[in-house]
């Protein structure tokens, strides 16, 4: 096992760096699809800043596009926040057990010596 | 000579950090985290390391094998390289060792050098990164109730 790609990321946690894109990301989160309108309907935000925030998040497959008819509807995809997510938690875990393997390389030097 | 400053790290920026506390002198943290023999003992079954700044870092597990640059060396205190997998992104990984009575404290922060390039005001720390873990979680688990179209 190992983490995925940064490049991908890193381009999540860009996108997830901007509060305003967050709450987008956060107001997709409670399911379901949206339209650029819709949503700026229910955030302080023009329709256009919307849409650029929805593109922004449709650059790193946070978000799926889909048109129907005249209005094109977003969905939230999961899969990179879990990536994120999981690099996190790789990279944690395996730093955790070589500072584990360190304290006990550290300490059975430290026992031999005195 | 630093060939690269720490990078400053915003609220875009995955980052890591552990730390852990240690019965042993900084110079004790210093040679097991710089001598490439002691580093065997714990990092990796193969290390092979130029510590300068500017020389070469490997590491093999088996399989898997990183290699990378040795940035920083402030001997006692700070020792940090990049690595990364053969075609991925690369890592920043720094280690700060610190005195404690009667022991040290080692912190090790990793962090993808792309988002090196996102620099922020002064004054942004690591704290301002480390909501990440739990932001995540509460994304994914709202998401997880989500109900499904």
């Amino acid at each position: 096992m190992r983490a995925p790609a940064h490049r991908h990321v890193d381009g999540v946690f860009a996108a997830l760096a901007d509060p305003t894109r967050r709450r987008v990301v956060e107001r997709l989160a409670r399911g379901g699809t949206v339209t650029a309108s819709g949503l700026a309907e229910q955030l302080p935000m023009t329709r256009q800043a919307v849409a650029k925030h929805l593109s922004a998040l449709q650059g790193v497959e946070l978000v799926s596009a889909t048109r129907v008819g005249r209005e094109t509807h977003y969905k939230l995809r999961p899969q990179p926040l879990d990536e994120a997510a999981h690099w996190i938690q790789m990279v944690s875990a395996e730093w955790d057990d070589r500072l584990e393997a360190l304290r006990r390389s550290l300490e059975k030097r430290g026992s031999r010596s005195r | 000579m630093k060939l690269r400053d720490r990078p400053e790290v915003d609220e875009g920026t995955p980052w890591v950090e552990r730390e852990t506390m240690v019965e042993a002198s900084p110079e004790e943290v210093w040679e097991a985290l710089t001598d490439e023999d002691r580093l065997e003992e714990w990092m990796a079954p193969e290390v092979d390391l130029d510590p300068t700044e500017g020389g070469e870092i490997a590491v093999r597990d088996g399989d898997d094998r990183r290699a990378g640059t040795v940035e920083t060396v402030e001997e006692g205190e700070r020792f940090a390289f990049t690595w990364s997998r053969p075609g991925e992104g690369e890592s920043f990984v720094e280690f700060t060792i610190e005195a404690l009575p009667g022991g040290s404290r080692v912190t090790v922060v990793e962090t993808p050098t792309h988002s090196m390039a996102t620099k922020t005001a002064a004054g942004s720390t690591a704290m301002a990164a480390s909501g990440w873990g739990p932001r995540l979680a509460r994304l994914n688990r709202a998401m997880r109730f989500a109900p499904v179209a």
